[in-house]
């Protein structure tokens, strides 16, 4: 009972350039994004191949992510130390 | 004089400063301010903490809990977060309904008719008092602390279902907008008129809106007028959606973990989105026009020849324009921070709905104080209607404003969290998922400095009105 038109839910750039699952076609920005896509959304219709560039996208994520933690820690520590100082000041 | 007249509505007011500015300085661990929850104008007086430092205080509250939250990249315990359930029985549901559905109409007339003929004094007019303490104060804080019953309880409903049905055909494309614009208008009547403090006024409101929403009902159904147009049955839906209780897509009742719905595809399109920044927008416009920046720009704007009647139109429609252009902006960068290639409307729509718990963490804050305070003059409304009473207000003790700091900072985390557990259900990468929150973190750090400001202003009163 809503629009007549759905919008799309998908909508690449005319400049770029996408790389598309070939199980459902969604657009990705890079291989790395399609990767970690097919292992978690297609589960049971990867082949060994996409199934082994998943794990090692995963893992390349993983560490990543360790990375974004510690710069989290660190912005979060001088945020509270930070402020601490301004209300002890002002 | 306008003190007096106004004297609901200002109470109203004046207690968001008390649990917003609590939130920030209680954020530091300083409990100086923590007794500035309740009915009085103490908060702004007693505040030593220069304006830019508490704005700033906001904003990094908010941040923090976006980067507290991206240490949760588990998808197994989003999932669960989200799809826990139990269900409810509730005994004698038909019974129930019908009984709840007669209260509402019971109430409705109650309401117009000591609108017209009860006391004037607006703490002892049960209009008023239902109205503002019971109805949006009481009943509005039930649909996102435990369910939305506002399809059980809302007499046009029950009343429109006894009525003939033309069955007209809704035009779709006009989608949620219809009810964005009758929400600022009723936020610009609520403004500009003295509904809380005129009980005629206010019963006169009341049957104008009932004719209304009688008349869409006849037209359109019940089932379309309450779903696609009427924007008190959205705004009671969607603070629903906040809340632990509500049905799932069978129809069965369930609990759940509260917020766990803002993280499901809650909305249909870009304009329900719009309606949602415009529930934020019009908490923020009630104190933004009694501030004195709002009245030197009015002034400045009458004295360039800009007609008085359009100001307050005008700058709800133009602030709206504001929240929901900057919300489009960062749904429009997310597809760059992310990075990804999924429709910006589609961004817009799925991201919405976690500013829900925040306006209702702000509603909380308004109004759990007001209406404990008002709940006397409630009661006596009940039992003695048409006597002017004078009821006392109950006094809401010191420690109460931690409840609206728990209220406001509940809001902000469930907010987070709710947007944290979408970007994680659209994405396929965790780093990507975090990536794409950026910009929808700083439009919720833009919306609470900009309140924030708003409520640090002095309280001035309202320019251009009669």
């Amino acid at each position: 009972m809503r629009h007549d038109s759905p919008e799309p839910a998908y909508d690449v750039p005319p400049d770029r350039t996408a790389v598309e699952c070939r199980h459902c076609g969604r657009p990705f920005d890079s291989e790395f994004l399609l990767a970690l896509h097919r292992g978690r959304s297609h589960p049971d219709a990867v082949d060994d191949d996409e199934r082994q560039a998943y794990e090692e996208a995963y893992d390349a994520e993983t560490s990543r992510l360790g990375r974004f933690r510690l710069k989290a820690v660190a912005l979060l520590v001088l945020l509270y130390f930070g402020f601490l100082m301004v209300y002890a000041v002002v | 004089m306008d003190r007096r007249r106004r004297s609901i509505r200002r109470s109203v007011r004046r207690t968001l400063p008390a649990g917003v500015t609590a939130l920030t300085l209680a954020a530091l661990a300083r409990p100086v301010l923590a007794h500035g929850g309740s009915l009085g104008g103490a908060a702004r007086e007693s505040l030593s903490v220069p304006t830019w430092l508490m704005l700033a205080t906001g904003g990094a509250v908010v941040g923090a809990s976006f980067l507290l939250a991206s240490f949760v990249t588990d998808r197994s315990a989003l999932d669960w977060l989200v799809e826990r359930r139990r269900p409810v029985g509730l005994p004698g549901e038909r019974t129930l309904r019908w009984a709840v559905g007669a209260l509402g109409v019971v109430g409705l007339v109650g309401v117009v008719v000591t609108g017209f003929v009860g006391p004037t004094d607006p703490l002892s007019n049960p209009a008023v008092v239902i109205v503002w303490a019971g109805w949006w104060a009481g009943f509005a804080m039930s649909t996102y602390l435990v369910g939305n019953a506002w399809p059980a309880l809302n007499p046009w409903r029950t009343i429109g279902a006894a009525l003939p049905d033309l069955g007209r055909r809704y035009r779709w494309r006009f989608g949620a907008w219809p009810s964005v614009a009758g929400l600022l208008v009723l936020v610009w009547v609520e403004v500009v008129s003295p509904l809380a403090d005129e009980p005629r006024v206010l019963a006169l409101t009341v049957v104008a809106y009932s004719v209304v929403t009688l008349a869409g009902t006849v037209v359109y159904g019940p089932d379309t007028w309450f779903g696609a147009v009427d924007p008190v049955a959205r705004v009671f839906r969607y603070y629903g959606a906040v809340a632990p209780v509500g049905r799932d897509a069978d129809g069965s009742l369930a609990l759940r973990f509260p917020g766990a719905r803002l993280s499901t595809d809650l909305l249909d399109g870009v304009d329900e989105a719009a309606f949602v920044v415009a529930l934020l927008w019009v908490t923020t416009f009630d104190g933004f026009v009694a501030t004195p920046a709002w009245r030197d720009l009015a002034r400045g704007l009458v004295g360039l020849g800009f007609p008085p009647i359009l100001l307050y139109p005008g700058a709800m429609v133009a602030g709206f324009a504001l929240f929901f252009g900057v919300y489009l902006l960062a749904a429009r960068l997310s597809r760059r921070t992310a990075p990804t290639f999924v429709a910006s409307a589609t961004l817009a729509r799925r991201f919405a709905p976690p500013l829900l718990a925040i306006a209702a963490g702000y509603h909380v804050a308004h109004f759990l104080g007001y209406f404990l305070s008002l709940t006397p003059a409630l009661a006596a409304a009940v039992t003695a209607p048409l006597a002017t009473v004078d009821p006392p207000l109950l006094v809401v003790p010191g420690w109460f404003g931690g409840v609206a700091i728990a209220g406001v900072l509940g809001g902000h985390l469930l907010g987070i969290l709710a947007a944290h557990t979408t970007a994680f259900d659209l994405f396929p990468g965790r780093l990507q998922a975090i990536r794409s929150q950026y910009p929808f973190i700083a439009v919720m750090i833009f919306y609470t400095m900009a309140s924030l400001w708003i409520v640090t202003r002095p309280d001035v009163p309202l320019p251009y009105l009669p």
